[in-house]
């Protein structure tokens, strides 16, 4: 049986071989790809490469992957940050898979990262059994990536303890790690380079040491603004899940459209038209959280519903989704439905009874005493 | 189409299309000019400006600058054509000079586009005055209106080079439609600005690059060129526009001008390959396609009286001439490619380095390591973007990436001085300045005031005399229109009171200002509109003065003459003050209108008491007998007044406070007209056939004034509030009263008592309809009000058990309002201070 999800340099195999084969440019040392290619493979083409179509995988500033792509090109590493699912994974995923030509090499960030994990540790059987050797040594993702040359990520790096920070700035400038029980020094190689990605809602980026910081380049991913250019990555990327795990059904264009605007109108605490207020949620609503309802919905309706993707199925995956952070968030959606989808048509109306429906009957009073 | 000889004869001359402000063809332009070596050189420019140009290219006149053509014949309007050192009609022109070669200017005449920019204004928004800026056809900046070009004027002039002109105005309006919308309207009248902004946006995107700018900068700035291959790629730009119907009717006017221009000079006996024409591209590629309507030269209308000079112009105003595609975003940046001969590597180093130094000056945690990280990051990032060397769009990018850690905001910040500069140019002393010009600079040197064209706050004591008199000097500029000064407020913290307008400014309450708070900022505006203003007068006195009596001709009654009197004083117009007092006298005798007669009354009687010059107070005889007869005649307009509708209550009300004040506060009015006022206000307290809010304002008044007592106010209350009258009268009626002083009122049990018992009668059924009254008349009191109502109210009710519950809600109000009351205490101890 197939991967559900296989990594991207297995599922857009094809893609990376058709933009390699027409890569004439000058590649730098231990790369897969020349600059111009990777940046290529990552925003897609409009004419096909080779035959292949290329698929934009990240949709948005070309300019934001050339300075991701010049960086990891450079001495420094880099680093994406932003707001939650805005695509920072995602990015550092295909841009390792094309450079590299791996994306599994992967540190996830977290309080309980240790040495070991960005370091190396050892197979203590074998270890007790025959002392410290090569065959006893557990490299680490980043041992790894070092050794032949190629990009490691690292996931939420601020999440981790300033102690894993500070041997994260002497492993990023001298480039090397030592196994002193072997008495080496691993150095890397060219082509190595390390893709951090870091979450501006939670505190760490600001807390970075400085001497960290001076180590990265810095790129900003965007939320997406755009609702045109939202709501296409949002109905690519459902397409493409519900492709992946054959289960779900495919939204009314229509649905999709509501859901985005919805949600780019609780982001910004306004209506597209600027008259109306909002509130908006304590949830994040990422676009990629806007991916996730759209492909739940699918399932919903394909499980258990009339056999189509509507406003019910909608209604009940939004609120289970803003449900996460406690009540107040279900108070914001009903008042929304009541406010604003009440007064469009279509869709919209058919919205503000559902969630209505889904968020328990009839509004109560809260003015009375 | 068969070409007339003349027309083949235009295409024999050497023509240099160019793009304004681009230092890569000035380049070009300088080097064909050596070339060449011809005997005349055209340029495309004011044909009537020919003797302004022997001062633009004298030595000591420092580019930016800008020919500025006003009129003369009244209307306040005006065109700029404003030069960079790096534009190329500045450097053909130098060249001409450094070589002794004649150069002329061969576009419309300046009175023609001042014709045109009122036309086309007229056509757009025949509503309106003079007041907002236009764009229009004459290849130059027109303004009209006083306001002049402080920055809103996003120039429309979309084209290679300012000539294929959009004759819309500018709105940036952004498109805020919802999803759903737009789809069902997906073509959205696309109107013909938009169709040349889709082609910009559509060379950009095909060219994968964020904006038309840095297309232009990547393609035709930033390479060398040999001078065939930049015109060519000129002349095609040119192309693409035209074929896209974007050269307007106006446009080939201007060529029709221009050609016959050039013809004569032919005609005279030059021969047509010893001339070169500079003009802008869309202009050349007319004449080398023989593309030429002569006649047209003929159809235009006829021009204006006017008049012309030389102003500086200033690098930040330069780079909001939007719509020329690059040359104007970054004009210290170009500068720099300019003088280091066009290497624009070395420009957009340069803006690295200044850029890192400015972080670092700022606060900000910048390492040279991070600035040559930057440049290292902006050349990676140039190669993969197939340019030769980073231009300002990579180094802005490194340098959110490397030293601005991911952030835009405080780069984009830096940058500004890096790139836009604030550099303001400077023309050769021999023109000498108009008369304004040169008794604005005077004053603003020898007070120190600021001279950039960047934002700088300054406050003034009004304590001390040559501040007074830089005060005066800031409100002559304001009455004349003359944009350089905003008032900030009388306040001392900063940005608090920011945003006050003009409004402010002046009026009763500039008299008794301890300090004045201004934000300064010269623009070529201000220039601009002291060389218009010329017409009005030969010093700011006399500006401001002309302007007033202006206002005074038009002023319909005292309370207006009175307005202008308090801004004559203000700013220092001895003569005005004369004449509005006169003014006010005379329109006092026949004025029947309280409000006007109150207002002017207040004016006096405040400059009766600090004098009518600003930089020493003490009376003045003659006002005040005015002050007492103005008082006298209010005080006799107040029973016929105050039987107003709703819609009138508010300004008598308004001006019952006005003459309160000035009957207790006034020595000069002591005595007789107090006494005098206080029966006129108990008569209006009493009377029942006035508006019952002006009622209960008067006889708060008087309470206040300790000239009715608590027991005829419960009387007076309870008469109001009885069941026979109208609810809604009572109710009226009451917030008049409480409006003066709610305090003293709710303090008094006997009122409150009256007040209880009034609340007591209300049914069921009125209620409802005294309630937004009440409400409103209640909703005024603030926490310590609240308290002692609910104290009275308990007292009076006997609800002395239930008084304790009370008291702890009370009390905890109560400390709110404490502390609210320390803060206004601090305030009012720092103005102490101040005075002392
Ligand atoms: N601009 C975009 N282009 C393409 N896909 C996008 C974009 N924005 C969001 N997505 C999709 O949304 C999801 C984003 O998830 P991802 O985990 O990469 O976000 P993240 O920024 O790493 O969030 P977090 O901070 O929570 O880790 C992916 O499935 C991605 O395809
Ligand atoms: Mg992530």
């Amino acid at each position: 049986m197939a991967e559900i999800r296989p990594p991207a340099e297995v599922r857009y195999a094809d893609e990376l071989a058709a933009v390699a084969g027409a890569d004439t440019a000058a590649r730098p040392p231990g790369w897969k790809l020349s600059p111009r290619a990777v940046e290529t493979y990552v925003m897609g083409s409009e004419a096909p490469v080779g035959g292949v179509a290329i698929t934009p995988k990240y949709v948005g500033d070309r300019g934001l992957v050339q300075v991701a792509i010049a960086t990891l090109a450079s001495d420094r590493a880099l680093m994406l940050i932003g707001e939650p699912g805005t695509a920072k994974s995602w990015l550092a995923e295909h841009l390792a898979a094309a450079i590299s030509g791996t994306s599994a090499l992967v540190v996830q960030g977290t309080a309980g990262t240790s040495e070991e994990h960005v370091k190396y540790s050892w197979n203590y059987a074998m270890l007790l059994a025959d002392g410290p050797s090569e065959r006893a040594l557990v490299p680490s993702p980043v041992l790894r990536a070092m050794r032949e040359g190629q990009c490691v990520r690292f996931e939420e790096v601020t999440r981790t303890t300033s102690e894993i920070q500070d041997s994260l700035i002497s492993l990023l400038s001298e480039k090397q790690i030592a196994i002193p029980e072997l008495g080496v020094q691993v150095a890397a190689q060219r082509g190595f380079n390390l893709i951090a990605t870091a979450n501006t809602r939670d505190r760490g980026v600001n807390e970075m040491s400085s001497a960290l910081k001076r180590r990265f380049n810095f790129v900003t991913v965007p939320v997406v603004a755009d609702l045109e250019q939202e709501l296409a990555i949002v109905t690519r990327r459902e397409a493409e899940l519900r492709g992946d795990y054959q289960v779900g059904m495919a939204p009314p264009a229509e649905l999709a459209r509501v859901l985005v605007t919805m949600f780019q109108e609780l982001r910004a605490g306004v209506t597209k038209d600027g008259k109306t207020k909002v509130k908006a949620p304590t949830s994040t609503l990422s676009t990629a959280e806007a991916i996730s309802v759209l492909f739940q919905s699918g399932i919903l309706a394909h499980g258990f519903g009339t056999g189509a993707v509507g406003a019910g199925e909608l209604a009940r995956t939004l609120v289970g989704a803003l449900a996460k952070d406690g009540p107040d968030d279900l108070v914001v959606l009903r008042e929304y439905a009541e406010t604003v989808a009440r007064t469009r048509p279509g869709t919209w109306k058919q919205l503000h009874a559902a969630v209505r429906d889904a968020t328990g009957g009839k509004k109560r009073k809260t003015d009375e005493p | 189409m068969t070409r007339r000889p003349d027309l083949a004869t235009l295409a024999a001359v050497r023509i240099l299309p160019v793009r304004h402000h681009s230092p890569r063809v000035s380049q070009v332009v300088r080097a064909e000019l050596d070339r060449i070596d011809p005997d005349v050189v055209l340029v495309e420019g004011p044909s009537d400006a020919g003797d302004l140009l022997s001062v633009l290219v004298d030595d000591d006149t420092r580019p930016p600058v800008a020919i500025l053509g006003y009129r003369t014949d009244g209307p306040s309007q005006s065109v700029v054509w404003p030069f960079a050192s790096y534009s190329p009609e500045y450097v053909a022109l130098r060249w001409a000079h450094e070589h002794g070669v004649r150069a002329e200017l061969i576009d419309l005449d300046i009175g023609t586009a001042l014709a045109i920019a009122e036309e086309d204004h007229d056509a757009e928004d025949p509503d309106t005055g003079t007041d907002t800026d236009t764009d229009t056809d004459t290849g130059s900046e027109a303004d009209t209106g006083s306001e002049a070009d402080t920055g809103s004027e996003a120039e429309a002039e979309a084209e290679a080079e300012a000539d294929t002109d959009t004759d819309t105005d500018t709105d940036t309006d952004t498109d805020t439609d919802t999803g759903s919308e737009a789809e069902a309207d997906p073509a959205a009248a696309a109107s013909a600005d938009d169709d040349f902004d889709s082609l910009d946006d559509a060379i950009a995107s095909s060219a994968h690059m964020a904006s038309f700018d840095e297309v232009w900068d990547a393609w035709l700035e930033s390479p060398s060129h040999a001078a065939a291959d930049l015109n060519r790629a000129l002349l095609a730009y040119a192309g693409l526009l035209a074929a896209r119907g974007r050269r307007s009717h106006r446009t080939r006017h201007r060529d029709a001008v221009m050609a016959r221009h050039i013809l004569a000079t032919v005609a005279a006996g030059t021969p047509p390959s010893r001339i070169v024409v500079i003009v802008g591209a869309a202009h050349a590629a007319a004449f080398l396609a023989g593309d030429v309507d002569l006649d047209l030269a003929d159809d235009l209308p006829a021009p204006l009286p006017c008049a012309r000079t030389l102003i500086p112009y200033s690098f930040p105003r330069l780079s909001e001439q939007l719509g020329y595609g690059a040359g104007n975003r970054a004009p210290r940046y170009y500068q720099r490619a300019h003088d280091a001969g066009c290497d624009f590597e070395r420009a957009s180093l340069e803006t690295l380095i200044e850029l890192g130094e400015t972080l670092r000056l700022r606060g900000f945690a910048v390492s040279l390591a991070d600035t040559i990280e930057a440049w290292r990051l902006a050349v990676t990032l140039a190669g993969m973007r197939g340019k030769p060397a980073p231009g300002l769009d990579e180094a802005r990018q490194a340098a959110i990436a490397t030293m601005g850690r991911g952030e835009a905001g405080p780069i984009d910040a830096a940058l500004a001085p890096a790139a836009v500069g604030r550099a303001i140019g400077r023309v050769a002393s021999r023109l000498g300045q108009g008369p304004l010009q040169a008794e604005f600079w005077r004053e603003v040197r020898a007070r120190r005031l600021p001279e950039r064209d960047d934002p700088e706050d300054l406050t003034l004591s009004m304590v001390d005399d040559v501040q007074v008199d830089t005060s005066v000097f800031l409100h002559r500029l304001r009455l004349a229109d003359v944009p350089y000064a905003t008032f900030r407020g009388a306040g001392r913290d900063r940005g608090a009171a920011r945003g006050r307008g003009d409004d402010d400014a002046g009026g009763l309450d500039a008299l008794s200002r301890v300090r004045e708070g201004w934000t300064a900022q010269w623009t070529p505006a201000t220039d601009v509109a002291l060389v218009e203003k010329v017409v009005l007068g030969d010093g700011l006195e006399e500006v401001a003065s002309r302007l007033l009596l202006d206002r005074l001709a038009a002023a319909r009654g005292t309370g207006e003459a009175a307005d202008v009197l308090l801004e004559a004083v203000v700013a220092g117009c001895p003569a005005v003050v004369a004449r509005a007092l006169a003014a006010c006298d005379a329109a006092a005798a026949h004025d029947d209108d309280l409000p006007s007669l109150a207002r002017a009354c207040a004016a006096l009687s405040a400059l009766t008491s600090y004098g009518t010059s600003r930089a020493h107070t003490g009376g003045d005889a003659a006002i005040a007998t005015l002050c007492v007869t103005t008082f006298e005649r209010a005080v006799l307009r107040l029973p016929g007044a105050a039987a107003v509708d709703d819609a009138g209550a508010a300004a008598v009300k308004t001006a019952l406070r006005a003459l309160h004040e000035v009957a207790l506060a006034q020595p000069r009015v002591a005595g007789h007209g107090r006494d005098a006022w206080l029966a006129a206000a108990r008569d209006t307290a009493d009377a029942f056939d006035v508006h019952p809010e002006i009622a209960g304002l008067a006889a708060g008044l008087l309470y206040l004034a300790q000239a009715l007592d608590d027991a005829a106010v419960a009387t007076a209350v309870s008469l109001r509030l009885s069941p026979a009258i109208d609810p809604a009268a009572g109710a009226a009626y009451l917030a008049g009263f409480l409006e003066v002083n709610a305090l003293v009122v709710v303090k008094s049990r006997p009122v409150v008592a009256a007040l209880d018992a009034y609340l007591a009668t209300l049914d069921g059924e009125t209620f409802p309809d005294v309630l937004p009254v009440l409400r409103r008349a209640f909703a005024a009191l603030g926490a310590t009000e609240r308290r002692y109502l609910l104290e009275n109210v308990i007292a009076v009710r006997g609800l002395g058990a239930q008084a304790g519950a009370a008291a702890a809600v009370v009390a905890a109000t109560d400390r709110a309002a404490v502390e609210a009351l320390a803060g206004d205490l601090a305030g009012a101890l720092d103005d102490l201070d101040d005075l002392l």
